[in-house]
């Protein structure tokens, strides 16, 4: 199961919302689609669930074009909007009962269906509550939910934690991860970018409607960051390994607090690798040695010029 | 599994959810009872004064009026407006487009909510048909004048609430909604009347009334069938998502209706030998085609990949497709040849058949129908002219917006120059005619209709060729694009 957006473009009127983007990902994926307001995330993610048609190029998803082939790739797309469940006089019952429905759900199926969906998304208890009773994380599992009951292989969800409480977020987490190990893909839209760093396998960076970067977490860490930092610890003297950093070839900058030491090396694995060879040759009484990975904020920030359309 | 969860599968799920709001709302709970209160009250109140006493013979006519008038005031007022606020409610957030990603067809959803209407009007009837049966025993009324006029109200009310459901289903914001909900409460109130007044001198045996009953309803249940099936297109279309085929539901239907009708007007008109009927026809579609021309220029430009992934292979199949898909230069095509025919059928009907009576009528309301559809032309071309030369930050979907602003100024710009040059002149208090050069409603001023028609057959003409390059273009992309999987 693959799904790959190809060149997509899309124009309103004298706007382009989103440029020739191009991106893939893979069942089991979490991807984080990250991007500052205006930048064409909820755009891209209305065309891969076929509300919108591009102007130019497609989106497939297990080999079914959203433009040639809408209706087959709707029953493979579980969508969640940015916006919950409104619908006034309806428990959240009905409210699945009448998406399941209108999925063509019928008899004896869909009621398992159903009872099942509420039980994976911690709905059961709240199974005859009215929509409009319901706080936001709550609605969200309902949202959720109710893009679950066709079984879809692919989940699109625009910006899914806004608005949650810490509680909420961690569940919706949880509920993602289990998801996710299903073998389901999962784009998912987010400001919240350490929520995202947590859960997510790969990220999608847009900016005016552009793709500015796209890969698994590693990639996009090391791409974007030309130096790794490393935190060193040691047993004592640790103003003479400071002093020998300070003059060894590759090491960009180097302090320390206490007996840690965080050193700035530039190169990928192997110069770390290289570094920690060379203080145990030296002596150094070296107790810790690890990479402090760069976090998805430095690399959005990096990468990013906050411009917006 | 049961007979009963089979029912309930092979329901529309919109019928499903749209019922159990209903019987949840307080609201519809507290309507339904407000008006059994009223109506028992109505009749208690009548009996208890004595207005019903045996002895008055037109006892059942004069109760009964008193509780058709309260039913249909209610009905005519609450579904029409529970069933669109519910709906626009609805299409303000994200719920209906929720919709298209699962099964439901446009189509499924509209058919749902009318279901739904039609549901809650049965049941509103049915509460209050004891009271109005009742009448009857009062005496003054037959049962199938009770039941006559119960049907027609219900048909009736179930017309407004598809013209309530369009409403809120147009693309608009909420104060524009409200402006023409008002329009539309204004316009029911004097239907409202109207029907009331008819029914009344129906029922007290005013003799013209009485005779012309049967043809009156007749007319009448055939023009909301025919609204109500051309508002039932129209918000199907204005629901669809922009990348369908939005106008080939409204271009079918009201060909088909076109058809049908015309058949229907000439085969009265061969027993009547008369030609009312096809007058009233070619009257009805040109108003109907006049204004497509507004729509039409208003449509995309390009139809998007999803709407020609359906253009068929055929050469002949695809000619004749052209003039149903979406499109700016199809809708123009489809409009065009619908206002050709229908003038020249009339005209032609009008001249196979010269001594029958309505002869004249019918040749006149061809010219002048013919005259206003020409105007209507020019104005639709201009606007969409100007839309794409000289004012290109506006969406196409403002087209008609420019044509009809050009319209306006197109009645009042010339009387207005021709006041302030001319008023205090003898000839000017003499003769407007000729003011009214830009008007298209005022062909009906018959001895001036050779200037009218040398100025819109001149513009007619210059805008068509400025046009046609634009057309030709269009024609060229639908034509020449390979077929997708059909």
């Amino acid at each position: 199961m693959q799904v790959e957006v190809v060149n997509l473009r899309k124009q309103f009127g004298a706007t382009q919302a989103v440029r020739e983007a191009s991106f893939s990902f893979a069942a089991g994926q979490v991807v984080g689609f990250v991007g500052p307001n205006g930048a064409g995330k909820t755009t891209t993610m209305r065309i891969l669930a076929t509300l919108d048609e591009p102007t130019s190029g497609d989106a497939l998803i297990d080999g079914v074009s959203v433009v040639e082939e809408p209706e087959r790739a709707r029953g493979l797309v579980g969508y969640v909007p940015d916006s919950l469940p409104t619908h006034r006089d309806m428990s959240v019952h009905e409210y699945l009962d009448f998406f399941a429905r209108a999925y063509q759900l019928r008899g004896s199926r869909r009621e398992q269906v159903v009872e099942s969906v509420e039980a994976f998304t911690n709905l059961t208890g709240i199974r005859d509550k009215m929509l409009v009773a319901l706080s936001k994380g709550m609605k969200q599992r309902v949202s959720l939910a109710r893009a679950l009951l066709h079984d879809p292989p692919v989940l699109i969800m625009d910006e899914p934690a806004a608005a949650l409480d810490p509680r909420a977020r961690i569940e919706l987490r949880e509920l993602l991860r289990a998801l996710s190990s299903q073998g389901k893909a999962i784009l998912i839209s987010s400001h919240i970018l350490t929520e995202l760093a947590e859960i997510c396998h790969a990220a999608v960076i847009i900016e005016q409607g552009r793709i500015l970067m796209a890969g698994t977490m590693d990639d996009l860490l090391a791409h974007s960051t030309p130096h790794r930092t490393v935190l060193i610890r040691v047993l004592d003297r640790p103003e003479r390994l400071h002093r020998e950093l300070l003059e060894t070839p590759g090491i960009e900058r180097a302090s320390f607090a206490g007996n840690e030491i965080a050193a700035e090396v530039t190169g990928g694995d192997e110069a770390c690798a290289a570094l920690l060879a060379a203080l145990i040759g030296r002596g150094h009484p070296i107790i810790e040695f690890k990479q402090q990975r760069a976090n998805l904020e430095e690399v959005f920030m990096n990468v990013t010029k906050g411009a917006v359309q | 599994m049961t007979a009963e969860s089979v029912w309930s599968d092979r329901l529309n799920p919109i019928v499903v959810k749209e019922l159990r709001q209903a019987v949840q709302s307080r609201f519809v709970v507290a309507a339904l009872l407000t008006l059994l209160v009223i109506q028992l009250a109505a009749m208690g109140l009548y009996l208890l004064t004595g207005a019903g006493s045996i002895l008055d013979f037109s006892a059942g006519r004069n109760a009964f009026m008193m509780l058709y008038a309260i039913l249909l005031a209610v009905s005519l007022i609450f579904v029409p407006f529970y069933t669109a606020v519910r709906l626009a409610a609805e299409r303000s957030d994200s719920n209906v487009d929720l919709l298209f990603i699962t099964t439901i067809k446009p189509r499924g959803i509209i058919a749902g909510k009318m279901a739904a209407a039609f549901v809650l009007t049965l049941l509103i009837f049915s509460a209050c048909m004891p009271f109005l049966t009742f009448t009857y025993f009062l005496r003054g009324i037959d049962l199938s004048s009770i039941f006559a006029a119960l049907g027609f109200g219900f048909v009736l009310v179930l017309g407004c609430t598809q013209l309530a459901v369009l409403l809120a289903c147009l693309p608009m914001n909420r104060a524009f909604k409200t402006m023409l909900g008002v329009a539309a409460l204004i316009m029911l109130s004097g239907l409202y009347i109207g029907i009331l007044s008819w029914i009344g001198r129906v029922l007290y045996g005013s003799p013209a009334a009485v005779d012309e009953f049967a043809k009156v309803m007749t007319v009448l249940l055939l023009i909301i069938a025919f609204l109500g099936g051309l508002f039932f297109a129209i918000s199907v279309a204005a629901i669809m998502p922009v990348a369908a085929n939005r106008a080939r539901v409204v271009r079918l239907f009201v060909t088909g209706a076109w058809v049908l009708i015309g058949l229907t007007a000439a085969i009265d008109s061969q027993v009547e030998k008369h030609h009312g009927a096809v007058m009233g026809w070619q009257i009805l579609f040109n108003i109907v085609f006049s204004a497509s021309l507004l729509a039409a220029v208003s449509e995309r430009d390009h139809p998007g990949p999803r709407v020609l992934r359906a253009v068929p292979q055929s050469p002949l199949k695809r000619a004749l497709a052209f003039l149903f898909f979406s499109g700016s230069a199809n809708g123009l095509a489809w409009t065009v040849t619908m206002i050709s025919l229908t003038l020249g059928l009339a005209w032609g009907w009008a001249r196979l058949f010269p001594g029958r009576n309505g002869y004249w009528d019918l040749a006149g309301s061809v010219k002048w129908l013919g005259g206003m559809s020409l105007f209507f032309f020019c104005y639709a071309l201009s606007g969409a002219l100007l839309r794409r030369h000289l004012l290109k930050r506006i969406e196409t979907q403002w087209t008609w917006v420019i044509s009809a602003a050009l319209m306006l100024l197109g009645i009042i710009l010339p009387a207005t120059i021709g006041y302030l040059l001319f008023s205090g002149e003898k000839w000017w208090t003499e003769d407007l005619g000729p003011w009214f050069v830009g008007n298209p409603f005022a062909w009906g001023v018959k001895n001036h209709r050779n200037l009218y028609a040398s100025v819109a057959g001149v513009w007619a003409v210059l805008a068509a060729a400025l046009t046609l390059p634009w057309f030709l273009e269009r024609a060229r992309e639908f034509y020449e694009r390979p077929a997708m999987k059909e």
